[in-house]
């Protein structure tokens, strides 16, 4: 299987520190790739180099073999990485529609009909003031606004932040679904054990390096992963 | 019934309101996308006079062709403004560095600098006394309404800014661009990973509130007959404090703010001496300051 986008050798410095380390990471064509680990350890300055936020200071990212790490944001989002950032960073004083329409860019309402039937709580508030929508209505609208330019790449960063376990599970759901329609999906998680379970592949990344990488499925039955991050206690497959 | 003096002063009023809108809405875009004040703004008013007088000494073209060009003018002198003032100090475009507090002191500087050179440079050139403004282009030419008599300056001036209000309301909903200046002022890392195109859209920012702010200033200069390189300065505090009192970035508080204040300033010389209306101005800061710090009416409100 080929790989839509490939994180070689990344490192990121800021200041003085390093945020990032020889970070390698490689999403293949509709899969799910996690990258899982603590808070404050580079997850999300990953996601930020990958979306232009942050221009890395060593290695290359590779978007269908063309390395996009010195593009612009914008231009990033046009070759088609989009990313459902942390904290969501919806248009809060503007509605529903305003912020799906603003992910879409040139393609308009194209994929309107397809991000409501996947969210269809977000159909029933088109014109409700985003920012007065409850944290998984934002999160829904967040992910649904990055579906809108029908990325190649669709990052997610935390999509299980601060939800409700039932909303976690829903979540999960859906990016097994819009996997299964064809996109590649590269999630960063601190929720391990959710994140596992839909993933194909994934790394553990400790102080801005990946210290473990392998089969999602493998990595749940691994005692490094386990002691670390569900609490010693190994799953017996699932 | 209201005394002929009072609504003549009320008419006058409404003129007054509508420049102070059409310069605050620059003011309140540019604070909107970048939270920096810009104090070149006064001077773009000016520079728009300046091109309109000199079009119509040059080849003396239609009224409405010398306001055209002050709003060309006025655009240009934005983006150019926007250059050397504002993108130098942009070298990082984190959120964290697009909004922050060294950017704003940095550019509060570089832009009180920059009008300070503008007004200057103009000084030089045309010298600091009033320009003689060819008089067929003046207007001011009276209309009588029952017991008062208003110019017809007063309705261009009402018909442009309610034009130009009408337009930015349409450009700010409907458009591509307008949508991007939107969702920058309201999250500017958001709209970054949206795929917009933050510089460009600080740009059209710039071009946008520094156009009208031209427009309003040969509107002026036509309706007084006095075009001089200070002009812009007075307009500017009033702009600057109807945005404040707007709520720094609303363009509808901004709007009726500026109402408000041109309002009270003219009917204000009902009852004291002319050379005192400036300071309600100031008086309607101070209020605004001690008793709404988040503008008259009150914050959380979309910006821009």
């Amino acid at each position: 299987m080929s790989n839509i986008l490939e994180i070689n050798n990344l490192s990121l410095k800021i200041g003085v520190q390093d945020i990032l380390h020889d970070v390698t990471v490689k999403v293949p064509q509709k899969g799910i790739v996690s990258v899982l680990g603590a808070n404050g350890v580079g997850k999300t300055s990953l996601m930020r180099c990958v979306s232009g936020i942050y221009h890395a200071t060593g290695g290359e990212i590779l978007l269908d073999g063309q390395d996009i790490s010195k593009l612009k944001s914008h231009d990033i989002v046009e070759r088609g990485v989009m990313q459902a950032p942390e904290g969501r960073q919806i248009f809060s004083t503007m509605t529903v529609l305003e912020n799906l329409l603003l992910g879409a860019g040139a393609l308009g309402r194209q994929e309107l009909d397809h991000v409501l039937t996947l969210f269809p709580v977000l159909k029933e508030r088109l014109k409700q003031q985003a920012g007065s929508m409850s944290g998984g209505e934002q999160q829904m609208l967040c992910i649904g606004r990055a579906l809108m330019h029908k990325p190649k790449v669709l990052l997610l960063d935390e999509p299980s932040l601060g939800l409700a376990p039932r909303l976690v599970g829903f979540i999960c759901e859906l990016v097994t679904r819009i996997r299964d329609e064809g996109y590649s999906v590269l999630l960063v998680e601190q929720n391990v054990k959710a994140a596992l379970r839909i993933s194909d592949k994934a790394y553990v990344i400790e102080h801005g390096k990946i210290v473990i990488e392998g089969d999602a499925h493998e990595l749940m039955s691994d005692k490094r992963v386990a002691d670390a991050y569900l609490g010693g206690h190994v799953h017996e497959g699932s | 019934m209201f005394d002929p003096y009072f609504l003549q002063q009320l008419a006058i009023g409404v003129s007054l309101g509508m420049i102070y809108a059409l310069m605050a809405i620059g003011f309140t875009l540019i604070f909107g996308v970048l939270n920096v004040v810009n104090f070149a703004h006064g001077e773009v008013y000016t520079i728009g006079a300046f091109a309109g007088l000199m079009a119509i000494t040059a080849f003396a073209p239609p009224l409405l062709v010398v306001l055209f060009i002050a709003l060309a003018a006025g655009a240009f002198a934005g983006f150019g403004l926007e250059r050397l003032a504002f993108r130098p100090f942009r070298r990082f475009s984190d959120e964290a560095s697009l909004k922050s507090r060294a950017m704003r002191e940095a550019t509060l500087m570089s832009s009180l600098a920059m009008s300070i050179i503008a007004r200057e440079a103009m000084e030089l050139i045309f010298g600091s006394q009033f320009q003689s403004v060819d008089l067929a282009y003046l207007i001011n030419k009276p209309i009588e309404i029952g017991p008062i008599t208003i110019v017809n300056g007063d309705l261009i001036i009402l018909g442009i800014t309610l034009l130009m209000l009408a337009g930015l309301q349409w450009l700010l909903k409907k458009s591509p661009i307008g949508m991007s200046i939107r969702a920058v002022s309201n999250n500017a890392l958001g709209a970054k990973y949206c795929g917009i195109n933050t510089d460009r859209t600080i740009i059209f920012t710039f071009i946008i509130g520094s156009g009208m702010g031209a427009l309003a200033g040969i509107l002026v200069g036509l309706y007084y007959g006095a075009i001089f390189p200070a002009m812009g300065f007075t307009p500017g505090i009033k702009a600057f404090v109807a945005m404040v009192m707007g709520g720094l970035s609303s363009i509808p508080g901004a709007v009726v703010s500026a109402m408000i204040l041109g309002l009270a300033e003219s009917i204000s010389t009902s009852f004291m001496p002319s050379v005192w209306s400036d300071m309600v101005a100031y008086a309607f800061l101070l209020a605004t300051l001690i008793f709404f710090p988040q503008g008259l009416f009150g914050a959380r409100r979309e910006r821009v």
